[in-house]
């Protein structure tokens, strides 16, 4: 039987679930289209799209009609083109247009046949109630693009159909109003709208932008790419790569619209030398060389006096792997301490020690193409929808196909109105939860027997030790019905699974055991190593899985390398010319200690914002106000930055070339759309000149001969990446030869480690579990709106759209507690106390609260106490006892 | 707050597309179908909507008595009644019901009066065939339903057997019967008698197609202007539910099957087999692009059969008697009976059942010919999807294929009279503004261009509007995404031109 169609008798294979516009598309055939949305369901209303199939009476839409072997189709006919030009002219004489749609795909088919655009005065008002979003409904065809990308890419459903017949209109959200609808402004409904009836605030301010580049996001760890349209060397829009693997076109607000920041007035310029306090900085502006003899002058100092233990650096994850690996290089090389770390250790170093341990490599085993691949998915202390908004939103639609979704999170997150299952932790618990699973999992007989044995280890002693376990006590503990955990453990035991999560398990004293619970479950199910199955932390710091990759780390080096392995120093000794130090150096905590105790003295902080970020604020400072030198590279002049001895101005994403790591382990180009601002320079840049100062034959001319020497450091993960091969959509590590594709699924031939290794690893209640006095668990975590401390999005309309943090607090503590909706509340741990709003919120469970951090005033870090995990040292931000008072 | 949101969004949009949810609930509603508007529905209208609230429905089913209204207490007022005010008919009125057939089949028992009663029905052979089918495999059912060459009675006229082996052999753990009493077409009124005199010959047809196609649950769908019909459907639930004829196993076989009903919203295309489907979903009922068929996945993704109310109807008379018993009645094509429903432009209206192949002549002159001895010009066939019979072809047969190979539709068999001397340019008029207070909204040339054409022949006068008109009729019929935008067009367009003269004026 023939394959073959004819499509204006152009010869056209058929393929399985062809449609006639699918076929006409790959024969280069141009039919046009208004209400045809690719990649999703066709919805057949526009009918622009009719043909002629031999044999029917009537013409068909080529968008759901099948095409079928044999068929001859005809897509231009006078009887089509007639047809095509009276529906168009419906639209302008029924619809009640208005407007020029010069440009739009609407304007260009009503030219195309022949339609005068309609010439009346708008009936409605257009829609200018959101920062970012607007709606004109005098330019509204009623294609409903824009409601199906929102429900079918998103899943925010903002968009309804209002009235029948002629009366058919388009509805935004239940006021008919942006503002007050469920619209988180991720703008895919503006990219879909045919007519510009959807537009926002950088289209209608654009004017005839004059460049683009291809870049990466700067914001979180999904790694979404991105297009940047320039003009006049600002930027005029942000879009995403329709066919990039990790985004294909979508972005959330952040990554989309949140670019003022880069034009900020109060954005570092120049290089500056405090001259004031802390508390009332002033600063000197001085030149570029003077800043950088001025640092290679301190560090040599301090050294000199305090030996080179008395140096750390905190690399920044928001900045490139080039400046990373520079910085780490600089002070194991020329400043020979190994006092580096970076922001991984206060969110996700507890899953990259655990994954390392129980894994082998500290990074997720699976994509996120994995996610459309899943049968079933786990989503454990994390809220992607608005942390990793894209990644969140596949999630989402996963769900919505049907693949079953548990997820597990002291709060209600939104995920879980597509979810088969919410287990409502307690705040600090996963591992008795885990634990259940798996005894459960084992109790039945219900694991993957032959991937255990083939692939893993432990089995028995893990087999005992849940034998051990009390069912009634692990569900007592996690604070979730028996009756739910046997739902959850009859999902898994379908097989193969994948687990999400963020740093719900991480951030908490039993973190990294948190992740080796979760770790064996997915042992147990024989997920790792599987696609649409495995282990996918979500990565916070849009290169904070780079930094760690970098050698950010102190007691690893480039590519996760071991600092008593002898091959590794003498091929790192041949590449720096000096070996790294042999001891470990100190994590982030230990560093301030340090300083607090008065042994480190100089400190180099790349971009991170540590005051109002890491745990027990006032500790912090006065780590910082101790030490002798320090310098900081900065956007702006954050809370950390006033400590500065020297504050170097910064380059941030839309303005430097390098590559970030997302956290599939995929590294992308990231490239400069427009120039930093002042004398601001990217920090690869600084970090080199410094070491140049301090005698060091630095070379480097760019970030790709960064890039390439990175490659020869640490082959076994990157030997085959170079900048020739990051065009695109990058390459996953491992990556180890020129010829080497990259790597979506690690593990898939066994793990990397040898053996996965289940541990039998016991719950420990929390040290803030109990507290007398304090009856209530705090949750700190990230809203939609703001990245982390929000040093970014909140110079830019984001700030409209959430004007502070607010502590989430169930309706009936609120009303037991007196506090109403929008109240001031004085919020105190044992580790200090801050005054915040209060909103009452189901989200949270009963004696549970959250609270953002964006916002400096908010200092929630004040209330945030100083455990930490033991195994990673990573600090517990998930959960802290405190107590509240009406303010 | 999100999940709020989204769902008010949603409620909007479901509550401003059909007429109930935006309406006053104490409104009465006037008949505004084609036979009520030919007995000067227009005026009782008028009359009406200055009196007070008052709202306009396609059609309320007593097209026998036309005009007619529907009081908010669910009691209609027709005739003189209606004319002069909205004294109730009597609670048992019912229509004339005959047979022209060689046995009635479908009309067996509304034609001696009400078999509501499950006692009365069951004494008069009721549940018979459920209870033999049960005893054997849901293969005979099927088997029997083939043989039988049912057409379905909906309009389409798609083959019974094909819909449900389709749905038996698709391998989802659970599947949905519909019975669909949506019988919208203004001049068809036999769906409606049949759910109020006959309940229980729905049910048992209903039971056995579930039975058939392996459903555990099976729903009719009934329009709320038939707020009779709903309550004797429900009441005949709950009576064989007592009875264990319907519920958990049903007479003690292995087959269990919950029945209800589910109300339409005041929508004329939720009777198309889709847009019904998402009218129980509780969304806008517009149709859904097909494949995949209801068959496959249908109510809520669940595999689904949906058969008109008189197609399920004669399915315990086939399952009883046999296919072939049934298929040796009509013509080889079109197996069985069918029956039709006459307006009160007609001497004798009421319910005419007949073999297929009989000629319409003979229903026509069964029926009188026109009422009060006038000249019948045409007769509007089928509905508003159907077609306009002008006296060359009265004596086409009633067959769905010869009527086909004429340019005919038969729909679902109702016949309204078009006497000499109507106004054809307001009955032109009329049928334009049901397309467009019906349509839809979700294509473009149906949406758009019904509003178009209405607005081209309120507006201008004579035959100005004439080839703009027929354009526009093309545009829809040859554009439109269903069969609503696709045939609501055909009907209008023979009016314009058989009776181009009363419509666009002499000379036109």
């Amino acid at each position: 039987m023939s394959e073959t169609a004819w499509i204006d008798g152009r010869a056209v294979t058929t393929q399985p679930g062809d449609t006639i516009l699918a076929g006409a598309r790959r024969a280069g055939v141009d039919v046009p289209t208004l209400c045809f949305e690719p990649g999703l369901a066709p919805e057949g209303g526009c009918r622009v799209c009719l043909v002629e199939v031999e044999g029917k009476a009537h013409p068909r839409a080529a968008c759901h009609t099948a095409l079928r072997a044999g068929a001859r189709v005809r897509t231009e006919t006078p009887a089509l083109e007639a047809l095509r030009r009276d529906v168009l002219a419906l639209h302008v004489e029924m619809g009640g247009l208005a407007g020029d749609f010069t440009g739009t795909p609407f304007g260009a088919l009503l030219a195309r046949y022949g339609v005068a655009a309609p010439e009346r005065p708008a009936a409605r008002a257009r829609d200018a109630t959101h920062p970012y979003l607007r709606f004109d409904p005098a330019r509204c065809i009623t294609c409903r693009r824009c409601l199906h990308v929102c429900a079918d890419v998103q899943g925010s459903f903002v968009y309804g159909i209002d009235g029948r017949g002629p009366e058919t209109r388009l509805r935004v959200g239940p006021d008919d109003r942006f503002d007050t609808s469920p619209c988180v402004a991720c703008g895919a409904c503006v990219e879909a709208c045919p007519s510009g009836a959807l537009s926002d605030a950088d289209r209608e301010a654009a004017g005839r932008p004059d460049g683009a580049a291809q870049s990466v996001c700067g914001y979180c760890g999904v790694g979404c790419r991105i297009e940047v349209s320039v003009e006049a060397g600002r930027v005029a829009g942000v879009r995403g790569v329709p066919d990039a693997a990790v985004n294909r076109g979508h972005l959330c607000a952040k990554g989309r619209f949140a670019h003022a920041w880069q034009r900020a007035d109060d954005r570092l310029r120049v290089p500056l030398l405090r001259t004031g306090t802390p508390d009332d900085p002033r600063w000197r502006e001085i030149s570029w060389e003077e800043a950088t003899a001025r640092i290679a002058d301190g560090l040599r100092e301090v050294r000199a006096r305090a030996g080179a233990g008395a140096l750390g650096a905190l690399t920044s994850s928001r900045s490139t792997n080039e400046a990373a690996y520079l910085l780490q290089k600089l002070f194991r090389a020329l400043l020979g301490t190994n006092h580096v770390d970076c922001c991984a250790r206060v969110c996700h170093a507890s899953s990259s020690h655990a994954l390392q341990l129980v894994t082998g490599t500290g990074a997720a085993s699976a994509s996120y193409a994995d996610i459309e691949r899943a049968e079933r998915i786990v989503v454990a202390g994390a809220n992607p929808t608005e942390a990793h908004p894209v990644v969140g939103a596949r999630l989402l639609q996963q769900a919505r196909r049907g693949t079953p979704l548990c997820v597990i999170d002291p709060r209600r997150v939104d995920l879980c109105d597509f979810a088969a299952l919410h287990l409502q932790v307690r705040p600090g618990a996963n591992v008795a939860l885990f634990n259940a699973l798996a005894k459960l999992l084992l109790e039945s007989g219900r694991v993957d027997a032959a991937y255990l044995d083939a692939r893993c280890e432990g089995l028995e002693t893990f087999r005992a030790f849940a034998a051990s376990l009390s069912l009634e006590a692990c569900a007592r503990d996690a604070g979730v019905p028996l009756e739910s955990l046997r739902h959850a453990a009859d999902l898994l035991a379908e097989g193969p699974t994948l687990f999400v999560w963020g740093l719900g398990l991480s951030e908490l004293v039993q973190g990294t055991a948190s992740v080796m619970a979760l770790a064996n479950l997915a042992m147990l199910t024989g997920s790792i190593g599987r696609a649409g199955a495995g282990v996918l932390p979500l990565r916070g710091q849009n290169n904070v899985q780079g930094n760690a990759d970098m050698g950010a780390m102190p007691a690893q080096l480039t590519g996760y390398q071991r600092l008593d392995d002898a091959d590794v120093r003498a091929r790192i000794a041949r590449s720096w010319g000096a070996p790294p130090p042999t001891l470990p150096g100190f994590t982030i905590p230990e560093m301030f200690a340090s300083a607090r105790r008065g042994e480190l003295r100089a400190l180099w902080i790349m971009g991170e914002d540590v005051v109002q970020s890491d745990p027990d604020e006032t500790r912090v400072r006065e780590a910082l106000a101790s030490l002798d030198f320090l310098v900081v590279q900065e956007l702006f002049e954050t809370g950390t930055a006033r400590y500065a001895h020297v504050l170097l101005p910064a380059a941030g994403y839309l303005e430097q070339d390098g590559t970030f790591t997302n956290g599939e382990r995929r590294i992308q180009r990231v490239r400069a759309a427009v120039p930093a601002p002042g004398s601001a320079r990217p920090d690869w840049l600084a970090v080199r000149d410094v070491a140049r100062a301090l005698g060091a034959d630095w070379r480097y001319a760019a970030p790709a001969d960064v890039m390439d020497e990175i490659a020869a450091v640490a082959p076994h993960l990157f030997g085959g990446v170079s900048y020739a091969r990051l065009a695109g959509d990058g390459l996953q590590w491992p990556c180890p030869a020129p010829d080497h594709p990259g790597t979506a699924t690690v593990h898939a031939q066994g793990f990397l480690r040898g053996r996965g290794s289940l541990v039998a690893v016991d719950y420990e209640p929390s040290p803030e579990h109990g507290v007398p006095e304090h009856p209530y668990l705090l949750v700190t975590g990230r809203v939609l709106q703001h990245y982390n401390v929000g040093t970014m999005t909140r110079r830019t309309p984001q700030r409209r759209l959430a004007a502070d943090d607010r502590l989430e607090i169930h309706p009936e503590d609120a009303r037991r507690e007196g506090i109403a909706d929008g109240a001031a509340v004085r919020l105190a741990s044992r580790w200090g106390e801050t005054r915040v709003l209060a909103r009452h919120s189901t989200r949270v469970a009963p004696g549970t609260l959250f609270l953002s951090f964006h916002y400096p005033e908010t200092h929630a870090n004040r209330v945030t106490g100083p455990h930490r995990d033991p195994r990673s040292d990573c600090p517990q931000y998930k959960a802290t006892a405190v107590r509240l008072a009406r303010a | 707050m999100s999940r709020d949101a989204r769902d008010a969004t949603a409620a909007r949009g479901v509550a401003s597309f059909y007429a109930d949810l935006h309406a006053d609930p104490a409104a009465l509603r006037v008949c505004r179908g084609t036979s009520c508007w030919l007995a000067g529905g227009d005026t009782v209208w008028r009359r009406r909507s200055q009196e007070g609230a008052c709202r306009g429905a396609y059609c309320l089913g007593w097209c026998d008595r036309s005009p007619a209204l529907l009081r908010p207490d669910g009691r209609v007022a027709t005739g003189e009644r209606a004319r002069e005010g909205d004294a109730a008919d009597a609670p048992d009125a019912r229509p004339d019901v005959r047979s022209l057939a060689r046995e009635p089949i479908v009309t067996a028992r509304i034609a001696r009066g009400s078999f509501a009663a499950l006692d009365v029905a069951r004494g008069d052979g009721a549940y018979a065939a459920l209870a033999r089918a049960l005893a054997g495999p849901r293969e005979s059912v099927l088997d029997a339903v083939e043989r039988s060459g049912q057409r379905g009675r909906g309009g389409s006229a798609f083959p019974t057997a094909a819909k449900w082996r389709d749905c038996a052999a698709t391998s989802a753990p659970s599947r949905v019967a519909i019975a669909n009493g949506d019988e919208g077409d203004p001049g068809s009124f036999l769906d409606r008698v049949l759910m109020e005199d006959d309940p229980h010959a729905l049910l048992e047809g209903l039971l056995l197609c579930a039975f058939a196609i392996g459903a555990q649950e099976g729903i009719v769908y009934i329009r709320s202007e038939y707020p009779r019909a709903q309550q004797r459907v429900r009441d005949a639930i709950a009576q064989a539910r007592a009875a264990n004829l319907a519920g958990p196993r049903i007479l003690g076989s292995g087959f269990s099957c919950e029945l209800s009903v589910v109300s339409g919203h005041g929508s004329y295309v939720c009777g198309e087999e889709t847009a019904l489907l998402n009218s129980i979903e509780g969304r806008r009922g517009e149709v859904r692009l097909r494949p995949p068929y209801p068959s496959e996945r249908g109510l809520h993704g669940m595999p689904t059969v949906v058969n008109n109310v008189e197609t399920l109807a004669c399915v315990p008379a086939i399952v009883a008697r046999g296919g072939a018993w049934y298929a040796a009645r009509g013509t080889p094509a079109c197996a069985g009976t069918i029956g039709l429903c006459l307006n009160a432009g007609f001497a004798r209206p009421g319910i005419v059942e007949v073999d297929f192949g009989t000629p319409l002549s003979a229903v026509l002159a069964d029926a009188g010919g026109a009422a009060g001895g006038g000249v019948l010009d045409a007769v509007l066939l089928g509905g508003p999807m159907g077609s306009v019979v002008l006296p060359r072809d009265f004596d086409a047969p009633v067959d769905y294929d010869a009527m086909s190979a004429r340019g005919l539709r038969l729909g679902h068999g109702g016949l309204v009279a078009l006497p000499r001397g109507a106004d054809v340019r307001g009955l032109l008029l009329h049928g334009l503004a049901f397309m467009r207070d019906e349509s839809c909204g979700r294509c473009a040339p149906c949406r758009l261009g019904s509003a178009r054409a209405h607005a081209l022949i309120a507006t201008q006068p004579g035959a100005a509007p004439r080839d703009a008109l027929l354009r526009l009729l093309d545009v829809m019929e040859q554009a439109s995404l269903c069969g609503f935008g696709q045939l609501v067009p055909g009907p209008l367009r023979e009016l314009a031109t058989h009776f181009r003269a009363g419509v666009f004026g002499e000379g036109a």
